[in-house]
C-alpha cells in the first residue's frame, strides 16, 4: 500500500492584491515508500503550502508532483490528510466521523463498519464511537482525526502540524502512537511541522524549509533505529544541528527583512 | 505516558456514566423553576387587574374586570364563534408561512451558496426588509384586492425576509475546513450540500424559520386589523367599535397565547435539532 511521491521542480505563487508572491520555488523531493519524512520551517515557508499541493486541495503550480508516477490533480482517496486541527464535523458522533471519510470508497456497509472499528481501535478510542466531539478532549479529537485519515488505507498519509495545537505531555503521547502505526502499516508518511524536536524524533529524514520563497535548504537523515528514545544522545545532536541551521536560515533571511514591509510576526524565527 | 492516558480516559468514561443522570435531574428541576418564574408576573398583574376591578380604579367601560372577560371567552368558546376565528387566522398564516418558507429557504441557499446570485441579489433583499411588512399593504391591496391574497401575501413576505437572510447566512458560515474535509474524501458537490452544508447550517436557518413565524403571527393580526371581517385581528377591531372592551382583552390574550404555544413548539424542535451542541446526555428531551 506504500507508494513513492516525487516531487519535481515545484514552484506556487501567489497573488496577493495584485502582486505575484512566489510561496514555493524550485522544490525537488523524493519520499521512498514507507519512508516517514518531516518537514520543518519556519512559519510563512510554505510547508503547508506543499503539503497542500500534495493532497492535491490546489493544483495550480509549476512543476509535476506524482504518486507512483501518477500525477496529481486533485483529491483522492489515495491520499489521507490530517490538518492542525481536528475539523471534525461536530454533528456527528466520533465513529461517523471516522466513517464520513468511506463515503465514496468502494466498500459495503459491513466492510466499512468494521473499517471504522478497527480504525478507532488503532487509535485507542474502540469505546468512545458514540461519543461526540464537544464531549473529546484536543487530543482525543485529533485521533479521531487520524484515524479518519487512515481508514480509506491510503498509499501515503500527509500531516499539516498535527500535534501543534497540543498540550506537551498528549503531544508526546499521540506522537508515539503516531509512529507506532506508521511502523505497523509501514505507510508513506510525510508530516510538517514547526517543532524540531518532533521532526527528528519522527522522521527517517527531516527537510528544512528556508522561506521567501520557500525551498527546500538543507536535508539530514536520521539514521537511527526505532522505537527511538527522546533522550538519545544521538537524536539531541542531531537537534543541536538542525536548530543551527535554523538559526542560519533565519539570520540570512531577517537581512533582506529591514528594507522589505514585512509584519513582525512574520519576521519572528517561530521555534520554541 | 500511556498510564496517564489511561487513567484520564477511564476518567472521562466515568464521568459519562455519572453525568447523565444528575444533570438530567438538575435540568428537570430547572425546567420547573423556570416555568414557574414566568408565571409569577402575569399572575401579579391579574391581581392587579382583579383589585382595580373591585375598586372602581377604572370605570367597567373601559377596563372589563377579568371575571367578565372570562365570562365572554367561556361563551365565545361554547357558540364556537372563537374557534371559528381562531381557525381562520391560523389558516391564513399556515398557507402565507408555507409561501414565505418556501421561497426564503430556496432564495437564502441560492444566494449563500453563489457569490454571484448573492452580488445581484443581496442588496435588493436587505432594501426590502427595510419596508415594514404592512407598508405592502396599499400596493398590495391594488394588485391583490382586499381578499385571501392580501393576507396570505402580507404573511408571507413577513415570514420570507429572516428566512431568506438567516438561511444565507448560515450558509455562508458553513467552516471552510469542514468542506475542505469534504473535499479531501472526494464528496461531490451533492455530497457537500447534503452531508456538510446543510447540517451545518440546521441551527441558524431554524432560527430564521422560528422568527420568520413569529413575524407572520404578528402580520396577520396586523393585516387582520385593516382589512377582514373574519380572524383574531378583525375580533379586536369589532371589539373596539362596539366598545366591547371584553372581546378586545380577550382576543389580546388569545392572539399572545398561540404565539407564544407556536414559538414554544419550535423552541423543542429546535433544541432537538440541535442536540449535537448541548450533548445527547445532557438533554434528554
Amino acid at each position: 500500500m506504500a507508494a513513492t511521491l516525487d516531487i519535481k521542480g515545484v514552484e506556487k505563487t501567489f497573488s496577493i492584491d495584485g502582486r505575484a508572491v512566489p510561496a514555493l520555488a524550485g522544490v525537488d523531493l523524493k519520499v521512498e515508500p514507507g519512508e516517514f519524512l518531516t518537514v520543518l520551517g519556519a512559519s510563512g515557508c510554505g510547508k503547508s503550502t506543499l503539503l497542500r499541493l500534495i493532497a492535491g486541495l490546489d493544483t495550480s503550480y509549476e512543476g509535476s508532483i506524482s504518486l507512483d508516477g501518477q500525477r496529481i490533480r486533485g483529491p483522492s482517496l489515495d491520499r489521507g490528510i490530517v490538518f492542525q486541527e481536528p475539523r471534525l464535523f461536530p454533528w456527528l458522533t466520533a465513529a461517523r466521523n471516522v466513517a464520513l471519510a468511506l463515503e465514496n470508497a468502494p466498500l459495503a456497509r459491513e466492510a466499512k463498519r468494521r473499517a471504522v472499528d478497527e480504525h478507532l481501535a488503532l487509535v485507542g478510542l474502540s469505546s468512545f464511537g458514540n461519543a461526540y466531539p464537544h464531549q473529546l478532549s484536543g487530543g482525543m479529537a485529533q485521533r479521531v482525526a487520524i484515524a479518519r485519515g487512515l481508514v480509506n488505507r491510503p498509499e501515503i498519509l500527509l500531516l499539516d502540524e498535527p500535534f501543534g495545537a497540543l498540550d506537551a505531555l498528549t503531544r508526546a503521547h499521540l506522537q508515539d502512537e503516531l509512529q507506532r502505526i506508521q511502523q505497523d502499516e509501514q505507510i508513506t508518511t510525510v508530516l510538517v511541522t514547526h517543532d524540531v524536536e518532533e521532526a527528528v524524533y519522527l522522521g527517517d529524514r527531516v527537510i528544512v524549509m528556508a522561506p521567501r520563497p520557500g525551498r527546500v535548504a538543507h536535508v539530514f537523515d536520521i539514521d537511527l533505529p526505532r522505537p527511538r528514545r527522546r533522550t538519545d544522545d544521538r537524536l539531541v545532536q542531531q537537534r543541536a544541528r538542525i536548530l543551527e541551521t535554523l538559526e542560519e536560515i533565519s539570520g540570512e533571511s531577517a537581512r533582506p527583512l529591514a528594507t522589505q514591509p514585512v509584519g513582525p510576526l512574520e519576521a519572528r524565527p517561530a521555534l520554541a | 505516558m500511556r498510564i496517564v492516558t489511561d487513567i484520564s480516559m477511564t476518567a472521562a468514561l466515568g464521568a459519562f456514566r455519572t453525568q447523565a443522570p444528575r444533570t438530567r435531574a438538575r435540568g428537570w428541576v430547572r425546567l420547573v423553576v423556570t416555568a414557574l418564574a414566568g408565571f409569577i408576573v402575569p399572575l401579579l398583574a391579574l391581581l392587579l387587574w382583579q383589585v382595580s376591578a373591585s375598586r372602581d380604579w377604572l370605570p367597567q367601560q373601559i377596563l372589563p374586570p377579568p371575571d367578565m372577560v372570562w365570562q365572554s371567552f367561556v361563551d365565545m368558546v361554547k357558540s364556537g364563534e372563537l374557534l371559528g376565528h381562531i381557525e381562520i387566522s391560523l389558516q391564513r398564516v399556515v398557507e402565507g408561512f408555507a409561501l414565505g418558507a418556501v421561497i426564503g429557504l430556496t432564495l437564502g441557499f441560492s444566494i449563500g451558496l453563489s457569490p454571484i446570485l448573492d452580488d445581484y441579489l443581496s442588496p435588493l433583499i436587505t432594501a426590502f426588509a427595510q419596508v415594514p411588512t404592512l407598508g405592502w399593504v396599499p400596493l398590495l391591496m391594488i394588485l391583490l384586492g382586499i381578499d385571501e391574497g392580501l393576507k396570505v401575501a402580507i404573511i408571507a413576505i413577513a415570514a420570507f425576509i429572516p428566512m431568506v437572510i438567516n438561511t444565507r447566512a448560515a450558509v455562508r458560515a458553513v467552516p471552510q475546513g469542514l468542506l475542505e474535509v469534504a473535499r479531501c474524501f472526494m464528496y461531490t458537490r451533492r455530497q457537500q450540500l447534503l452531508r456538510v452544508v446543510l447540517p451545518a447550517s440546521v441551527p441558524t436557518i431554524f432560527t430564521g424559520i422560528r422568527y420568520g413565524l413569529t413575524h407572520a403571527w404578528k402580520a396577520l393580526v396586523g393585516v387582520e386589523l385593516l382589512a377582514s371581517a373574519e380572524g383574531l385581528g378583525y375580533l379586536l377591531v369589532w371589539g373596539r367599535q362596539m366598545f366591547w372592551l371584553d372581546m378586545v382583552l380577550l382576543a389580546m390574550a388569545v392572539i399572545g397565547v398561540l404565539g407564544f404555544a407556536m414559538d414554544y413548539g419550535l423552541a423543542r424542535i429546535e433544541r432537538r435539532l440541535q442536540r449535537w451542541r448541548i450533548g445527547p446526555l445532557g438533554d434528554p428531551s
